[in-house]
């Protein structure tokens, strides 16, 4: 086959996210600004933690946005299980707390990178890119944000 | 403590989110009160939102993180959601 049909044929695959939140407007937000992103789909939304590990099983995303804060479990807590389940999949912590000792938690819980509710939301497609990128490279080197 | 610029029903400096944090803050029903700080929670992502792509508004900024500390203790405290900083 030409190369140019094999491209044709074989188009990149978008890449599939799962939002974990337990606000339904910041899901909805999330979901319009992936929608309008041609490498990437919403494959699945979650309520809470317990939800969201059950849909990660089942859809098996490229990425999670995992909220802090939730009603049955924390982002950190569920991290780790999400890490456990899924060892290629990237994990970003999408939350409106700030706090110095975060960042720190955060690594030690499996998450990539942490992105604050405080900053444009486009910053999580600037890391979901990134990450999806670094998911390519054989050291897998991880992306920090400082937020 | 209560931030003076949240305590009154008079005087909304930020309609924006002010008024869905105020009526989490007069909720007395347990049942409505998950709703009301959720309502709360998302007036003010949108807020933020508004202000991470426009001029820096640093007095309101100020007042949501306040907020956001109140509405975190609603959450611990009266609602059970589980602590993500306890050491």
């Amino acid at each position: 086959m030409h190369p140019t049909y094999a491209l044709m044929a074989d188009p990149m695959p978008k890449k599939r996210v799962l939002v974990v939140d337990d606000n339904p407007v910041v899901r909805s937000f999330v979901r319009r600004l992936f929608e309008l992103e041609a490498d990437f789909q919403l494959s699945g939304e979650a309520e809470n933690a317990r939800d969201g590990i059950e849909k990660a099983r089942n859809l098996n995303p490229d990425l999670i946005i995992l909220d802090l804060s939730m009603p049955d479990m924390t982002g950190l807590a569920t991290a780790p299980l999400l890490r456990k389940l899924l060892p290629e999949t990237r994990i970003i912590l999408f939350t409106v707390h700030e706090d110095p000792e975060l960042e720190r938690f955060a690594s030690a819980a499996g998450i990539d990178a942490v992105v604050s509710k405080y900053q444009a939301a486009s910053e999580l497609v600037v890391q979901a890119r990134a990450l999806m990128a670094s998911r390519e490279q054989p050291d897998h080197s991880k992306i920090r944000n400082a937020s | 403590m209560i931030d003076p610029d949240i305590s009154s029903t008079r005087d909304i400096k930020y309609p924006d989110w002010q008024r869905e944090f105020e009526a989490a803050l007069r909720e007395r029903d347990p049942k409505v009160l998950r709703q009301r700080v959720d309502a709360a929670e998302a007036a003010i992502f949108l807020r933020l939102q508004s202000l991470a792509n426009g001029p820096n508004e640093h007095a309101e900024q100020e007042a949501i993180s306040n907020a956001l500390r109140t509405l975190r203790t609603f959450q611990r405290e009266k609602l059970g959601y589980p602590d993500w900083n306890k050491k």
